[in-house]
């Protein structure tokens, strides 16, 4: 085992990594990062493949996390390692060659003579020039003159401490952290000492460009992994909060797939939080208590045997969806979650409808998501017709609503003037145990023109307002405890 | 179970060679997960495709360290009195009839029926008690003198309700029985749990489990099972075999080959004198890597690019 100095270090690595990958929508407790300090305590920090493969055994817990995981551990792992001498080696070559080009001397000399030069090329230079001399003996100039890796890293890693380079967050900050670093680590001497050597054109001009730039590099490189490393998944949940909230209807078609994810993920956390309570225990255990009371009536013989039961409860969802054009936008969304949803709760049935209606569960069950909707939009799109399609709805689901059933309507209630055929929805109103209707319109604009709300209101338990994703969340949410 | 009395988990090398002996070859990974579920006392959730050794894992476990292996395959329904334990009702009924019959010596001379109950109440209460208790597996695996794997297998087929039953058995290794108390392991078992990942499995029993998931392997390392399995095949045609295996596995099957599927198809094609792969010896012999007539249709659609080159070639 380390000594008890370097283990409490690496153990605040430790925790600074668990932080990262939290960051990155691995969810991890208290208690798995305790697990995780036991888990590096039993391995030791001495073979990193070992490491690598305990943590993720204790962190990670689906494949998806796990290939998160060892995105992070390399980067973060490798980032105390960063090496910047095969750039010089390529920086080298490429001056090396540049010398090629502009005279014969330099081909003859060996390449790993380049920097031997380029140091002599800048002592000569520096004993005519007492500021380049200065300038040399700073610890910035020594560690890039000796290809000093290990301590530049340590200025670096001081330099960004001292200006909260962990606090990085968005990519348009990369610049100015860039910019902060290099000042700290004082740059600014060797860009005033390059200014004036331009206007003399001194021959230490060129060396010492190229420290710089290697300088840069380094700084540019080092701020880029810890923009990756701190903001990335930052940005992701930054996006994904904004997605919620957006209006469907407006989304970019860019960021649908993105969407697409969110309404999954959504669906199935829903699903998963709601869904234990639905199933009961199929068989019975035997109640010795009461078998034995009702065997006294009998003389203490047990004639018959009681059974423990649990109540069976067995929610129905029936959902219903408008696909017409005045709801295109919402439609694909709502189809979207209703897919979802079919996916992670046993007993859902969907239906689409614009001028007629008819069950879409089959071609959900058989087809991937992309498939179903545009079948569901090619089969039944068009213009709506609430009340015919409410008849077919009655047709084809009225018998099976009962007590236990909530019905969801998705839809703005626009019936193109149409027969509402409101004693339909009465009837499905009194048979199911709830109808909740979920109108991606704003409340005030129902009512207006061709819409029939207000009517259709006086057959349903619950009307929501729903046209983003944290509404249609809550809601579901919502209707999930209820439904219980 | 400590690491004097089973110095077979005593390092990561330990099991992986004491894994080989047993014939089960297996990545560093799955040696590391092992021995740190066996020193930190954590369960160990394994998940991955079917056939790629979740099973057997468990299994060569219990071999390597002479310890019985006690299995709890899960499916839909499975509950307390299947899993758990039960109480033997029959046994149970016998005893109150036997009581009745000896109730009148018990309470011979007794004054009243106050008297009577108070002299009832000095017998114990023995009809719950450990007498008249079946173990089933998960009360099996505690009772182990010696220790025992404790093999949960294909925990995603359960109900919802019957992983928080296994809650507190997998942290604390203890079991409440509410008629008697509770009941901790004599000595903690080693617990795999298994799952194909046909449903989540709920956080809260992830949490208490190191997770462990194993691919399907590297060539490298199927060659070197099948090496294990299989000896006396050819090294030229063993390593074509696998890649082979592996091509199928990148195409879109109802099932991918197991592992158990590559060693039985080599097992056929030793036993059909096979020198090395072609077209004609893949073909009579696919249904042994394939098990659906549309997977099969699949492969042999995509034979030819999947066929491998010719050694000289």
């Amino acid at each position: 085992m380390a000594e008890p100095a370097q283990s409490s270090a690496m153990q605040s690595h430790l925790v600074n990594f668990i932080g990262l990958l939290r960051s990155h929508d691995v969810r991890i407790s208290p208690a798995e990062t305790l697990d995780a300090m036991d888990v590096a305590a039993t391995l030791g920090y001495a073979r990193r493949d070992r490491l690598r493969d305990g943590l993720a055994a204790a962190l990670a817990k689906t494949p998806a996390e796990e290939a998160i995981f060892q995105h992070c551990f390399g980067r973060f792992f490798d980032q105390q390692l960063a090496d910047f001498s095969s750039t010089r080696e390529e920086r080298a070559n490429q001056a090396g060659e540049q010398e090629a080009a502009s005279g014969p001397e330099a081909t003859s000399m060996p390449k790993g003579d380049a920097d031997h030069s380029a140091e002599q090329l800048l002592e000569t230079a520096a004993q005519t020039d007492a500021d380049l001399q200065a300038l040399l003996t700073t610890p910035l100039l020594r560690q890039l003159q000796d290809n000093d890796s290990a301590a530049l890293n340590l200025a670096m890693g001081e330099a960004a401490a001292s200006v909260g380079l962990s606090q990085i967050r968005m990519f348009t900050q990369k610049g100015q952290f860039t910019r902060r670093m290099l000042d700290a680590m004082g740059e600014d001497q060797l860009r005033r000492t390059l200014a004036r050597l331009e206007q003399e054109d001194s021959p230490a001009l060129e060396p010492l460009r190229r420290y710089r730039d290697i300088l840069r590099e380094q700084v540019r490189d080092y701020v880029e992994r810890q923009y990756l490393l701190q903001a990335e998944g930052e940005n992701a949940r930054f996006m994904d909060d904004l997605l919620r909230r957006t209006r469907l209807s407006n989304l970019e078609l860019r960021y649908q797939h993105r969407v697409q994810e969110l309404v999954q993920r959504m669906a199935r956390k829903l699903a998963e939080r709601h869904a234990r309570k639905r199933r009961t225990y199929r068989r019975g255990k035997l109640d010795m208590g009461r078998t034995l009371r009702r065997g006294i009536a009998n003389d203490g013989i047990l004639f018959h045997t009681h059974w423990k039961r649990t109540r069976k409860n067995k929610p129905q969802l029936l959902a219903i969806c408008d696909v017409s054009g005045s709801v295109a936008a919402y439609a694909k969304f709502l189809l979207l979650f209703l897919y979802s949803l079919q996916d992670v709760l046993p007993k859902v049935r969907s239906f689409a409808f614009s001028s007629h209606l008819g069950e879409v569960s089959e071609l959900f069950a058989q087809h991937p998501v992309d498939k179903a909707i545009e079948l569901v939009n090619w089969r039944y799109g068009g213009a709506t017709d609430y009340g015919k399609s409410l008849q077919d709805f009655a047709r084809l689901a009225l018998d099976d609503i009962n007590s236990s059933t909530t019905v969801i309507m998705l839809g703005d209630a626009r019936n193109n003037h149409g027969d509402p055929q409101l004693d339909i929805m009465r009837s499905i109103y009194q048979r199911s145990r709830r109808v909740i209707w979920l109108n991606p319109e704003s409340r005030r604009a129902w009512g207006t023109g061709d819409s029939e709300m207000p009517r259709y209101l006086s057959a349903c338990h619950f009307a929501a307002e729903c046209n983003n994703l944290t509404q249609l969340e809550r809601i579901v949410d919502q209707l999930l405890k209820m439904n219980r | 179970m400590h690491t004097q009395d089973f110095p077979q988990l005593a390092s990561i090398e330990a099991i992986e060679q004491g894994f080989e002996s047993f014939g089960y070859i297996c990545s560093p990974k799955i040696a590391t997960a092992v021995f740190l579920a066996f020193q930190l006392r954590k369960p160990i959730l394994v998940e991955g495709p079917p056939g790629v050794g979740k099973t057997e894992l468990a299994k060569t476990t219990a071999m390597l360290l002479d310890v019985p292996l006690i299995r709890l395959q899960c499916y839909e329904g499975l509950d307390e009195a299947k899993a758990l334990y039960e109480w033997k009702y029959g046994k149970q009924l016998l005893y109150t009839q036997v009581l009745k019959e000896k109730l009148g010596d018990l309470l011979q001379g007794a004054q009243g029926l106050a008297e009577s109950v108070e002299r009832l109440h000095q017998f114990g209460d023995t009809f719950y008690s450990e007498e008249f208790l079946e173990p089933r597996p998960l009360l099996k695996a505690m009772q182990q003198e010696r220790g025992a794997i404790l093999l949960i297998d294909e925990v995603d087929k359960s109900d919802y309700e019957f992983e928080s039953l296994l809650l507190e058995i997998l942290s604390d290794y203890q079991v409440s029985i509410p008629e008697i108390g509770t009941v901790q392991a004599r000595v903690t078992p080693m617990v795999f749990l298994t799952s194909n990942n046909t449903r989540d499995i709920s956080d809260a029993l992830k949490r208490r489990c190191l997770h462990l998931y194993i691919p399907f392997p590297s060539v490298e390392l199927e060659e070197r099972i099948v090496l294990s399995r299989v000896p006396d095949i050819d090294q030229q045609l063993r390593h074509q075999l696998v890649e082979f295996v592996h091509s199928l596995r990148d195409l879109d099957l109802k099932k991918s080959p197991a592992i158990s599927e590559t060693i039985d198809w080599a097992r056929s094609l030793l036993l059909l004198h096979a020198r090395e792969l072609d077209a004609q010896v893949i073909q009579s012999t696919l249904n042994v890597l394939l098990k659906f007539e549309d997977d099969i249709n699949t492969a042999e659609s995509a034979l030819r690019e999947l066929l491998p080159r010719p050694a000289h070639g």
